[in-house]
């Protein structure tokens, strides 16, 4: 019926084995693959993206999730993703800018503003709403510059900085970066209402102002104002199967629906994998886009391998926040609906430690962020059509108690929430027009990509756990020889833009390792 | 700003993040995490694969009978999982040397598998089919089959959809109905529920006696119309097709109803016309999935000069690569599992993806209305094996089967 042509198109051994198709792991493998390495990149799904995926409903193709690339940006002023695509692996991908402004809504303080890029046009924006913040808003965003600036400064001393040249160019970046985003922004004295704009921000990174390390807000928050946001075409698989052929082009391999069971170890040093599928390949380089939680609770081979440091090391961090997604395809055009504007934050107040409060919470969502993808993509669904998706976060602790018999009903509950509170706060009609509907929850994350809890937020970028402690900290936690980590819970802290230099950087130490044995 | 809390603290905070990080990693615990609640969850919805077994078998009409499938705690299925009425289990077995899968419709109800433990599905014979020929000669109560988890989008959504539900079945596509009815009457769902069934003979209709005690018991919210095409001399029920006429003159007003349709591929083009007539929304029209076409020469843009045409397939495949012959009238998941290849496979109606697979040379045809691929994808060069059809020889990368 058949004949075997050739049964070895997987080789036996690599250089290097890359652990999941997510962002980090697609860069991470495109990365080695540019740079020579012998190279095999496993998926237990069958498509290429992790949480950077898209699906398809009817006549409509869903991005799963809020989606932009912060560092990106223009030609003319490219950030490090843009760099990494077409300076290191050389892309073949142009991406779309997102329309420059969001629209908040906060109810019970009357706030119904729009938000635009730029800095300048942010302070104004600002001060047109709140009459008087231009001065204290003015001098800490000049803050958040010169910690974007020090942060560029230590990329490019390739993380080996001059200290007194920090000292000397970037001082407060020093003196700030041991703290929280309100132990410092406090010392500014902006008004009440113009915090509360401010901070509609911290929720795209993670936890509240009280905990958020303030150096991973601000170089979030300058970067975001003065490179915009960036997102593909055609959804997010556009650009990971875009990723997937360059890996193939570079001289990679893919194997999907192959779920790496085991990560094999030998006296503290990595000697191979193992799949489910019953493939053993030798390595002594793994790159793991699973966090370090999935891949030593369940992951490193035998289990006396993992040093009880490694379990105290995820035990200590706080895994972070998940997703409650409803996405909607509609039989009328953004501009019949009244569907003006990208973005839409709503919520009935913007207290952050008591928001992040009701992330513990089932029920109605408070705080919802919503998207009209058409608004940027104009072409992305049919004439007279338009995508919409609403998104709200949650702690998973929120879904201890449901079980399979009130999933569905709870879900849909929850849905119709979010909907209508979009609805009553914006005017705008959606519910007449839906064509299409599905709802992603923790559950669905978790059931596609593995992760801890349905957890896309990574580790909570509190000031202990943030990038720069992180990094000062590799030596320390270096504990299987061979085995790095890339992706939303690596050492940049999480995000679409973070996840994709996670996996350059761990390539590079792979690299490097590789170039010390030789 | 000048400093925080004072030019020396804040020098002596950062040189302490580090230090503090070890502190906090020294006192946290040395034991494996627990795993969370909601990957828990996760698995009990959504697991990969079920273990099965026939409890009973039931014989409906001459030619369909339906089976009551339970768990297998010996094959390490303890619990079936939860599904929203309407959806489907793709069912797999291995016939001969080939390994072969179908979705099948769960004509049982969510309650059914929540509280009772059982599913049922009910498949109706077909003349020489390969597949019921297989399950009829071998299914016997006590066999063992495994299936997928619960999937597929053709399901009553709240959110979406009227409370007014006009159900659209033919011959076996009545499957889904009884599990939306049965659950609307166990759980005592408020939505009017009209179902319109064609039948070609008397004799063919399923469920007669459960629908009309479903419809007895429901005080006017359930309505059963019987429509049957090749009628006998007792019929006293209407006739015909279900036309645009039969269908206005038993479901009544149009507005603000949402049509169900699930029936054979002749029934949904003799529909298409049908309910264009009655200008419903797209919105309003759900039509399940119909499986692999029947006849693939008789879409609009397939090649006719190619029908019946061979040509050869190379798949790289869990890595080997094979070689294999190809009928351009059938989709490239049936010629590779004709040759024994296993490739994932799951609604065989070019919606789900599982058997996305990149086609790194060749010429196809794709269905353009069972074209369920993302947009990238399409410019990419992947296909979906169960709606393709090769129209030179090819070459494949199939992903394999979970």
């Amino acid at each position: 019926m058949k004949e075997i042509v050739s049964d070895s198109t997987i080789q036996k051994s690599y250089e290097a084995v890359v652990v999941g198709a997510g962002c980090g792991g697609l860069a991470a493998a495109a990365q080695l693959a540019a740079k020579g390495v012998q190279v095999l990149l496993l998926e237990q799904h069958n498509l290429p993206g992790g949480f950077g995926s898209s699906f398809v409903r009817g006549r409509f193709e869903f991005e799963t999730a809020l989606h932009m690339l912060v560092d990106y940006g223009p030609s003319y002023r490219m950030g490090s993703v843009r760099k990494f695509f077409e300076n290191d692996i050389a892309l073949d991908i142009e991406l779309v800018e997102v329309p420059d402004a969001y629209r908040i809504i906060i109810a019970d303080d009357g706030i119904d503003a729009v938000i635009p890029l730029g800095v300048e046009q942010f302070i104004s924006a600002i001060e047109d709403a709140v009459p008087g913040s231009r001065p204290s808003m003015t001098s800490y965003i000049e803050l958040c510059k010169e910690v974007m600036d020090a942060l560029e400064y230590i990329g490019e001393s390739k993380g080996r900085p001059d200290q007194k040249v920090l000292r000397a160019k970037y001082p407060r970046f020093l003196k700030t970066t041991a703290y929280s985003v309100e132990e410092v922004t406090r010392k500014f004295n902006i008004p009440d209402k113009a915090l509360k704009l401010l901070y509609s921000y911290w929720m795209v990174v993670g936890p509240p102002p009280s905990r958020l390390n303030f150096t991973t807000f601000a170089a979030f928050m300058f970067r975001y104002m003065t490179h915009g946001s960036f997102i593909p075409r055609m959804r997010s698989h556009e650009m990971m199967t875009a990723l997937d052929e360059r890996i193939r082009e570079l001289g990679g391999d893919i194997e999907y629906n192959s779920r790496v069971e085991k990560i094999l170890v030998q006296n503290g040093e990595v000697i191979g994998i193992e799949t489910a599928k019953g493939d053993r390949i030798e390595t002594k380089h793994v790159i793991c886009n699973a966090s370090p939680t999935i891949t030593y609770n369940n992951l490193v081979y035998p289990k006396e391998e993992v040093p009880q440091r490694a379990y105290q090391t995820i035990n200590a961090r706080e895994h972070g926040l998940t997703m409650f997604v409803v996405y909607l395809g509609l039989d009328a055009s953004a501009e019949e609906l009244g569907l003006d504007t990208y973005g839409y934050m709503i919520t009935p107040f913007l207290e952050p430690d008591r928001l992040y409060e009701n992330f513990y919470r089932l029920g109605s969502p408070t705080v919802q962020a919503t998207v009209c993808m058409n608004a940027a993509l104009p072409e992305c669904s049919p004439p007279g059509t338009s995508i919409v998706f609403l998104a709200s976060l949650m702690r998973p602790e929120a879904w201890a108690s449901v079980r399979p018999g009130n999933y569905f009903a709870l879900k849909n509950k929850m849905a119709k929430a979010m909907i209508e509170q979009f609805e009553n706060k914006t005017g705008i009609k959606l519910s007449d027009h839906i064509e299409e509907i599905e709802i992603a929850t923790p559950q669905t994350f978790a059931r596609y990509t593995g992760t801890h809890n349905g957890v896309i937020y990574g580790y909570e970028p509190e000031s202990w756990d943030w990038t720069m402690p992180r990094l000062a900290s590799i030596q320390n936690e270096y504990y299987i020889r061979g085995l790095h980590f890339s992706g939303g819970f690596s050492f940049l802290c999480a995000g679409y833009s973070n996840s994709l230099l996670s996996g350059k950087m761990a390539a590079n130490f792979t690299i490097k390792e590789m170039e010390k044995e030789r | 700003m000048k400093f925080v809390k004072g030019n020396i603290r804040d020098l002596i905070a950062f040189l302490r993040l580090v230090p503090q990080r070890r502190k906090r990693i020294k006192a946290a615990s040395a034991s494996p995490t627990p795993s969370g609640p909601v990957n828990r969850l996760a698995h009990q919805l959504h697991p990969t694969s079920m273990n099965l077994v026939i409890r009973e078998m039931l014989d409906e009409t001459p030619t369909t009978r339906t089976f009551r499938l339970v768990a297998d705690p010996e094959s390490e299925t303890n619990d079936l999982a939860l599904f929203r009425a309407g959806q489907y289990l793709s069912v797999k077995c291995r016939i001969g040397d080939v390994l072969v899968s179908r979705p099948y419709s769960l004509s049982s109800s969510p309650l059914d598998a929540l509280k009772r433990g059982f599913y049922e599905i009910t498949m109706r014979k077909k003349e020489g089919g390969f597949f019921t020929d297989h399950v009829w000669n071998s299914w016997k109560t006590g066999t063992r089959i495994e299936t997928s988890g619960p999937a597929g989008y053709f399901y009553i959504d709240p959110v979406r959809d009227s409370k007014d539900i006009v159900a659209l079945a033919g011959g076996c596509g009545i499957t889904p109905f009884r599990s939306m009815l049965r659950d609307i009457t166990q759980n005592g769902i408020k939505i009017r529920f009209t179902l319109l069934y064609g039948i070609p003979k008397p004799d063919e209709i399923i469920f007669e006696e459960e629908l009309a005690e479903m419809e007895q018991s429901a005080g006017g919210r359930i309505r059963v119309h019987y429509i049957c095409s090749e009628p006998d001399q007792q019929w006293t029920g209407p006739t015909g097709f279900l036309s645009a006429n039969t269908i206005s003159r038993l479901a009544g007003e149009i507005v603000n109803k949402t049509f169900f349709i699930c029936g054979p591929q002749e029934m949904y083009r003799y529909l298409e016309s049908e309910l264009a007539s009655l200008s419903i929304p797209r919105r309003r029209l759900r039509w399940e999935a119909c499986g692999e076409a029947a006849d693939v020469t008789a879409y609009e843009g397939f090649p006719q000069e190619m029908a019946n045409r061979s040509f050869d397939v190379t798949v790289q495949m869990g890595g080997a690569v094979h070689r294999l012959k190809a009928q351009s009238t059938e989709s490239l998941m049936v010629s590779l599992e004709r040759a024994g290849l296993a490739p994932p496979s799951q609604c065989r109606s070019g919606d789900c993806g599982i058997c996305r697979s990149r086609l790194s040379s060749g010429e196809v045809f794709v269905i353009p209305d069972s074209d369920g691929r993302r947009a990238a994808d399409r410019i990419y060069g992947y296909i979906h094996l169960c709606s393709t059809y090769p129209l030179s020889d090819v070459e494949l990368i199939v992903p394999r089967s979970d």
